[in-house]
């Protein structure tokens, strides 16, 4: 048996083929790109929601694919405790379809943004960050317009150990100056309660080879090692 | 303007009277109304290229004599085979008069016209560039809000369709203040199989035509016209012929184009832009040697009660005609009904050799399927200006300010700081192809997924060069656009252009165009590169203020480079190391950023291309990559070899200390040598141990090289050996200047 993850294809989505990319060629495992209408959860041990602009980010982002059928079945999914994993726009996806808590706004400078940061993990108990030490510090970039993270509820996020990675220069520090578009308390990533959904601004699946990477580092990999360790374990 | 009737209906057209006279000769009859604005819009300027075709056809026939060219010039783009089974299609145009009046949709729709290029190449589009020009900005609220509105119109398209912004160029000059230029490039990559699969011709009759993506409606009729002609105060009134983008439905339209392709069932294939509908059919015919039969009631529009005449000349974005094999039509039809994309069945081809279109029971267009693409061209006069002989005879003035006070001026002049301001709004790693990225190097670098093989592109060129000389500027360009990408580590393989020129009923406008090409033509006939496309936008002018705009044509060079570990970079890497400049420096400073930063002047005489010089230079540097002995190289550009040593240092923060001695050869004044914008010049980064091997072989190369001196830890760069004073410059205080510039400008 071989481990199979669907990368979900909304119209608009434009971080797709990069998922795949890495998950074939890079993990080694059997990703498959699959059409929003098309996808059925029970054929897969977990999903990742790619970047982009689903439904060309109107309205608001994220909110159309939100509703789709896809979504529903994902949350079969969240619900059976299967991994799931939203990038970007998937993450403003998720936090409109309510597995995520908070909001993604528009970025303090009202521009996108595209540049290689740092974040530091503050949470390496969830499915995809049990390989990584907590409070590493890794390199990896962003690319958005609105990833400014908000909620009204951070007490209770730190209280559940729901904040998964926060912006930091590059000693792992939590400064203004490293945060890249305002988020709140700098935070990058949050997961749910059960801890096996996450969604992340910036863009593991651009930093998981040494070609691409600034530094030569390959940090965005270890999400994904994570993913599929934490799947190994499930069973499958 | 000269007005056309018919059937008691009249119209303004931008014809002459000649033409008007031999389209009636043509059809022995009264065109409809609906010909008329087809005539119109095909004799354009724009889609006829009826001024600069006398010239174009000087360049050499680069699929008759490079066997890597797959599709040359006249074609949708320039298409090259770059072995094991790809092929390159790339292309650079022009959407300048819609941008200076609308930047954000005029620049959206720029970009959005040139992916529609690519596509229809049949490959994958995968990355863009974008040369720009604008007035200069400070105290310029108008020229700030060009520049912002440009930039985020190409990042919001861009950015939604995937593609990543890999490059570019900006030059900052008075004479853009009102005729900004957007040049839009892009690059797609594919299988030669995939290529060949979809031509930009209907050779069958029989084949379904398929119209896909948007609606038509009312927008951009007759903008093509509308960009034929100069710019005035009446233009603003014009905004309803810029046309509103939709990046979303583009994308959705490049996965159904790529998906139907796959199929094998597509047998043409062409974008709807300039002159919509009417323009892509008479190509696809024409071209194809068929004609068809369209029913007007089958093509979907935006609202209801178009006329025929909105119809076929609306330039409404995101549509794309297909023409189809009878028996993959059903097969076609679902892949666009999966991505939920409009689409109709608008008429088939025919062997009648006429493009016929029917409204109900009238035929409102029934013309020979030729007849709109063969434009009679205009034979136009050339004269050089009378200025020019005195802005020649210009001298570099004495400095009157310390060389520490000059450099500080020129790395943060708008020209040469840092453009970080702009590429971080565009998606510049969409794709994970991007190796070198936006700042990283001279050229953007994009691997090629499966292969080792990477793909370098670069754009540019120099406009104040150009004013002063368009014969040597325009070989400048190229020098400067091939330069950047060997300094990545490729050999050039193409060029593409995009002529942005005046009014060519000017003599000395027309001049600029004829020198410009000839320019172009020499250089890569002699340095074997091929021309495999190329664009003219003229009356790039400002009647109010009666000026036109510095000569600029921009060049697109690609370049591919075999192996990863062959891929140089343009920062400082190991102090100890050693410091080299490449190419002789000689007094030219015409036209370059030292005089018009810190004298306000434009004059003297620009830099000279000797292409046997140049052709040394480039075999010289790739026989070093290939015994790998550059850790390090940018090309000189603008500001002259400080500059760039300055540049190298920033990244890693380190430092230079030169003694300049022997190299100046040429025994020039200080600030002459440093300054000097001598065209075809390089520095390296090397180790120290290499250095008698790299002067051996560079002396059979005949290539003049001089070490500068060496890297160090610390970042400052100490200049000695000048004819005045040693220099003492502080790299983080260069840093801060060179990247505030546009920031403090364009952050209020």
């Amino acid at each position: 048996m071989t481990i199979k993850i669907a990368v979900i294809q909304f119209p608009g989505s434009n971080c797709d083929f990069d998922a795949v990319h890495v998950l074939n060629n890079v993990m080694n495992v059997d990703a498959e790109l699959i059409w929003h209408n098309n996808f059925k959860e029970a054929h897969f041990d977990g999903c990742i929601i790619p970047g982009g602009f689903s439904f060309g980010d109107y309205l608001r982002a994220g909110i159309i694919a939100a509703h789709s059928p896809a979504i529903d079945e994902a949350r079969v999914m969240l619900k059976d405790g299967r991994p799931i994993i939203g990038i970007c726009n998937g993450f403003q996806i998720l936090t409109e379809a309510r597995f995520l808590p908070g909001a993604l706004l528009r970025n303090e400078s009202l521009k996108f943004i595209c540049k290689w940061v740092n974040i530091k993990v503050e949470n390496n108990k969830t499915a995809f960050t049990n390989r990584i030490e907590k409070d590493s510090v890794l390199s990896i970039p962003i690319a958005h317009a609105e990833g400014r993270y908000f909620t009204d509820n951070l007490n209770e996020l730190e209280d559940n150990d729901q904040i998964v990675v926060k912006y930091t220069n590059k000693r792992g520090e939590i400064s203004e100056e490293s945060n890249p578009n305002g988020s709140l308390e700098n935070i990058a990533g949050v997961c749910n309660l059960e801890k096996n959904c996450i969604g992340l601004m910036p863009h593991p699946e651009r930093a998981s080879e040494s070609i691409l990477s600034p530094k030569g580092t390959t940090h965005g990999k270890l999400f994904f090692e994570s993913m599929i360790e934490f799947i190994k374990k499930r069973g499958f | 303007m000269p007005k056309v009737k018919s059937n008691g209906t009249e119209l303004k057209v931008d014809l002459t009277d000649k033409e008007i006279t031999q389209i009636k000769e043509l059809l022995n009859r009264e065109p409809s109304i609906t010909e008329w604005g087809m005539f119109d819009v095909m004799h354009s300027e724009h889609c006829s290229y009826k001024s600069s075709r006398p010239k174009l056809k000087f360049f050499e026939n680069a699929e008759k004599n490079y066997d890597r060219v797959l599709a040359g010039p006249g074609q949708d783009a320039g298409v090259i085979d770059i072995g094991d089974g790809y092929c390159l299609a790339f292309r650079i145009e022009s959407h300048n008069h819609p941008s200076a009046i609308e930047p954000y949709h005029g620049a959206a729709t720029g970009i959005g016209g040139i992916i529609r290029d690519i596509l229809c190449m049949g490959v994958r589009p995968i990355a863009l560039l974008d040369p720009l020009r604008f007035g200069t900005l400070k105290n310029n609220p108008h020229s700030q809000w060009l520049l912002k509105y440009v930039v985020k119109g190409i990042a919001d398209y861009g950015n939604c369709t995937g593609i990543p912004t890999i490059g570019g160029e900006v030059e900052f000059d008075e004479s853009f203040e009102s005729n900004c230029l957007v040049n839009v490039a892009c690059i797609g990559l594919g299988t030669i199989e995939d290529f060949n699969h979809a031509p930009s011709r209907a050779y069958h009759p029989g084949d379904y035509v398929i119209l896909m993506g948007g609606s038509t409606g009312r927008d951009g009729i007759h903008g093509v016209t509308f960009a034929s002609r100069t710019l005035t105060e009446m233009s603003e009134a014009d905004r309803p012929a810029v046309q509103i983008g939709d990046p979303f439905t583009k994308k959705m339209i490049i996965e159904a184009t790529i998906e139907a392709i796959k199929t094998g069932h597509v047998r043409g294939l062409k974008d709807l832009g300039g002159g919509g509908i009417s323009c892509a059919l008479s190509e696809l015919t024409g071209e194809g040697g068929t004609g068809a039969l369209i029913d007007m009631a089958n093509i979907f529009t935006r609202e209801p009660g178009m006329t025929s005449f909105e119809i076929m000349l609306s330039e409404s974005q995101e549509r794309m005609a297909f023409i189809v094999k009878p028996e993959g039509l059903e097969d076609i039809l679902a892949i666009f009904k999966k991505f939920e994309m409009s689409h109709a069945v608008i008429g088939r081809t025919d062997d009648s050799g006429v493009l016929k279109v029917r409204d109900g029971e009238n035929l409102v267009v029934n013309l020979p399927s030729t007849a709109l693409s063969d434009a009679p061209t205009i034979q136009r006069e050339e004269k050089s200006p009378d200025y020019l002989d005195a802005l020649h005879k210009q001298k570099t003035p004495e400095p009157t300010k310390e060389l520490k006070e000059i450099m500080h001026a020129l790395i943060s002049s708008e020209n040469i700081c840092s453009k970080e301001w702009i590429y971080r709004q565009y998606d510049h790693e969409v794709g994970v192809r991007s190796v070198v990225k936006c700042g990283e190097g001279d050229s953007g670098v994009l691997r090629i997924i499966g292969t080792d093989k990477f793909i370098a592109a670069s754009v540019g060129t120099n406009s104040k060069h150009c004013f002063l000389d368009p014969y040597e500027g325009a070989k400048g360009g190229l020098v400067e656009t091939c330069g950047n990408v060997i300094a990545n580590g490729a050999r050039p393989l193409a060029m593409v252009n995009c002529c942005n020129f005046g009014n060519p009923e000017k003599p000395e406008s027309y001049w600029y165009f004829s020198k410009a090409l000839d320019g172009i033509n020499d250089f890569c006939r002699t340095l074997k590169i091929p021309i495999v496309g190329g664009n003219v936008s003229f009356y790039n002018e400002d009647e109010v203020k009666n000026t036109s705009i510095k000569p600029t044509p921009v060049i697109m060079i690609v370049g591919i480079i075999e192996g990863a570990e062959n891929i140089i970079t343009l920062p400082f890497k190991k102090p100890g190391n050693d410091i080299l400049l490449i190419g002789e420096t000689k007094g030219e400073l015409g036209g370059s950023e030292y005089h018009s930063v810190i004298y306000g002047t434009e004059g003297g005489v620009p830099p000279k291309i000797n292409e046997s010089i140049i052709k040394a230079t480039w075999e010289f540097l790739l026989e070093l990559y290939s015994k790998n002995l550059v850790e390090a190289n940018h090309d000189v550009n603008k500001g002259g070899f400080i500059i760039t040593i300055a540049e190298m240092c920033f990244k890693n923060k380190l430092g230079a200390n030169l003694d300049l001695t022997d190299s100046n050869v040429n025994d020039l004044r200080d600030d002459i040598f440093l300054f000097s914008e001598s065209a075809g010049r390089f520095v390296i980064e090397s180790a120290t141990k290499e250095h008698d091997i790299i002067m051996e072989i560079a002396q059979q190369h005949g290539v003049l090289v001089r070490k500068l001196g060496n890297i160090i830890p610390e970042p400052k760069i100490i200049v000695r050996g000048l004819k005045e004073n040693d220099i003492f410059l502080d790299v983080i205080k260069l840093k801060e200047l060179h990247a505030s510039t546009l920031p403090d400008l364009m952050e209020i």
